[in-house]
């Protein structure tokens, strides 16, 4: 099988050869070709030259276009004021969000009223005060075609590019962010009715947004961020009623679009996992960051959809390549049975993550993890 | 009104996150010249209960949150009839977000949290360096400090405040308390903190148990 092949045959649920590896690249390509990371994450060049050298250095299967290391998609897509590497902070560290609450609970009615791309630019105009309209899009159309070519690139050398689209999540991801969290979390309260009729406009443009974007660059997964609608931060109660649906609008429309949702959990998601079944058999990824119990994921989800992580930021960063190798062979072991099951990362790799425990990684799926 | 049962009541308003309820209870005890401090301890014994919620996951941070804006709003209210003897906290902590890191959604809901539990704290921001950290405890005499990362690459900075507090005869005076998804107590153990704090209430009952009391309000 190659590395296009194992993607399919483990997302479909169909036996494969070997555990396929795809860990969540960013800003650590930068340290391991030795650039600086403001480089990475403004210079396209450079970034698919740095994510090409670090995926075939390790054999990854599939690997990440350090989509979420991109100043562009990250000023666009995340309503928080970006501090950048190099500029706001050392050079060789990952960037950082300052998150002053930039909409108004007005902005609800703005998004519902005219639509996502002027309510985008009315945030995004608060934060940058420099950028336009025209400039963001003219970014966002030139970084949709350089993943397309890098897409193209990553297939010629065997790998496979891991994501067409970044959606930043259910509309309560975005909202609390760019009201802040308390005031998100309010909102849940004070204002709901208003939050879910500008989400559901948010949702539709966003799908909307998603499906264009894979149509350009073939890479037919899209990213679906799941991180303050997790447990930690709401209830059932409000999940049920102002998230879940979102979510299933989204892996609903990316499925019939031909699209494989993956499910980027961050946090605890272990007491919502029972929720995931209600997705379509075999279609999703659910990509876990450590923090969930992925024994559990494996045993209410492993015959449902693909399960993807989780070797903790810390133990990449702190821990010995032996200590890598061996939580590797129990996620294997345990998780890897009966295929389903992606390895990688939980979360990003840490920008301070060694190299031996990356290569520890890769390691363990070439000596346990075939089939 | 002004009986037992007003106050259970009130309690168990701001345990079920009704706003309204619990300041127009407290408004009207408040009327009936009650004892303020009594009112404020119903108050306490509400969140106590939102506390046990969130320990059994019925409850998110999301209610942690209200419960706290809701409290607060009561206190409003409440503050100008308190005698001043019921005011002094008896816990000061100093509170911060690690140099290098500017996260700081963990250590503001734990502020609010500590805060509604009667503890003064020093909010000494995010990317805080160390000698900040000492400075504060020095010139506070906090007993508690808590240090708060996110990132893997500011771990290290938490050590190095350990380090400077010992160097500076301070860690002695003070109890460390860390937090932030990447802490564990295995971290606490490796850089001799005294207390990980797994989350906002974890961080409240280290508060009581450093201050050796029960209800701080």
């Amino acid at each position: 099988m190659n590395a296009s092949e194992r993607i399919q045959a483990v997302v479909s649920g169909e036996m494969l050869d070997r555990i396929p590896l795809a860990p969540l690249l960013d800003h650590w390509a930068a340290n391991y070709v030795g650039i600086p990371v403001y480089d990475l994450m403004t210079n396209a060049e450079k970034r698919i030259e740095a994510v090409l050298k670090t995926a075939s250095a390790f054999r990854w299967d599939m690997t990440f276009l350090a989509d979420t290391a991109i100043e562009t998609l990250l000023k666009v897509g995340v309503p928080a004021r970006l501090k950048m590497p190099g500029i706001d902070l050392p050079a060789d560290v990952t960037h950082q969000f300052d998150e002053s609450g930039f909409m108004q609970v007005t902005d609800y009615d703005l998004l519902e009223s005219q639509g996502l791309i002027p309510f985008l630019m009315t945030i995004i105009e608060r934060i940058y005060p420099d950028m336009t309209m025209e400039r963001a899009l003219t970014d966002l159309a030139r970084v949709n075609e350089e993943i397309t070519q890098q897409g193209k690139l990553l297939r010629s050398q065997g790998i496979e590019p891991a994501i067409g689209f970044v959606i930043p999540g259910p509309s309560f991801d975005y909202f609390s962010l760019a009201r802040g969290v308390n005031e998100g979390l309010l909102d849940l309260r004070r204002h709901p009715e208003k939050m879910q009729k500008a989400g559901r406009r948010f949702c539709e443009e966003m799908l909307g947004l998603a499906v264009g974007s894979v149509a350009q660059n073939n890479i037919k997964r899209v990213f679906i961020g799941l991180s303050r609608s997790s447990p930690v931060f709401v209830s059932s109660r409000f999940f049920e009623t102002m998230i879940l649906p979102e979510i299933e609008y989204y892996v609903n429309g990316l499925i019939d679009a031909g699209i494989t949702p993956l499910l980027h959990c961050d946090t605890d998601w272990t007491k919502f996992l029972p929720y995931f079944k209600r997705f379509p058999k075999w279609k999703c990824i659910l990509e876990l960051d450590g923090f969930t119990n992925i024994s559990k994921a494996k045993e209410l989800l492993g015959s449902h959809m693909a399960i993807m992580g989780d070797v903790p930021s810390t133990l990449t960063a702190s821990g010995s390549r032996e200590e890598v190798l061996l939580y590797c062979k129990g996620l294997i072991d345990k998780i890897g049975v009966n295929g389903g099951f992606i390895l990688s990362t939980g979360c990003s790799i840490p920008v301070n993550a060694k190299k031996e425990n990356i290569m520890a990684m890769t390691e363990a799926v070439e000596h346990w993890g075939w089939y | 009104m002004g009986n037992d049962n007003d106050f259970k009541l009130l309690s168990k308003s701001l345990a079920e996150l009704d706003e309204n309820s619990v300041l127009r209870l407290s408004d009207a005890l408040l009327k009936q010249q009650m004892m303020p401090l009594e009112i404020v301890q119903a108050l306490a014994a509400g969140m106590e209960e939102v506390g046990r919620l969130y320990k059994e996951e019925e409850y998110a941070l999301s209610e942690l949150i209200y419960a706290g804006v809701i409290f607060k709003s009561a206190m409003a209210g409440i503050r100008p009839f308190l005698l001043r003897s019921d005011t002094v906290a008896s816990g000061m902590i100093v509170m911060g977000t690690v140099k290098g890191d500017i996260h700081d959604l963990g250590k503001n809901i734990i502020i609010m949290l500590l805060e509604c539990y009667g503890f003064k704290v020093i909010d000494l921001g995010v990317d805080v360096p160390k000698e900040k950290f000492v400075e504060s405890v020095k010139e506070s005499g906090a007993k508690l400090m808590g240090m708060s990362a996110l990132l893997t690459t500011t771990l290290p900075e938490m050590k190095e405040v350990i380090r400077v507090l010992d160097d500076t005869g301070l860690r002695n005076q003070v109890q460390v308390m860390i937090g932030g998804a990447i802490t564990s107590e295995k971290f606490r153990q490796e850089i001799s903190a005294d207390f990980y704090g797994k989350d906002a209430i974890e961080g409240i009952r280290i508060a009581k148990q450093v201050f050796n009391t029960v209800e701080h309000v």
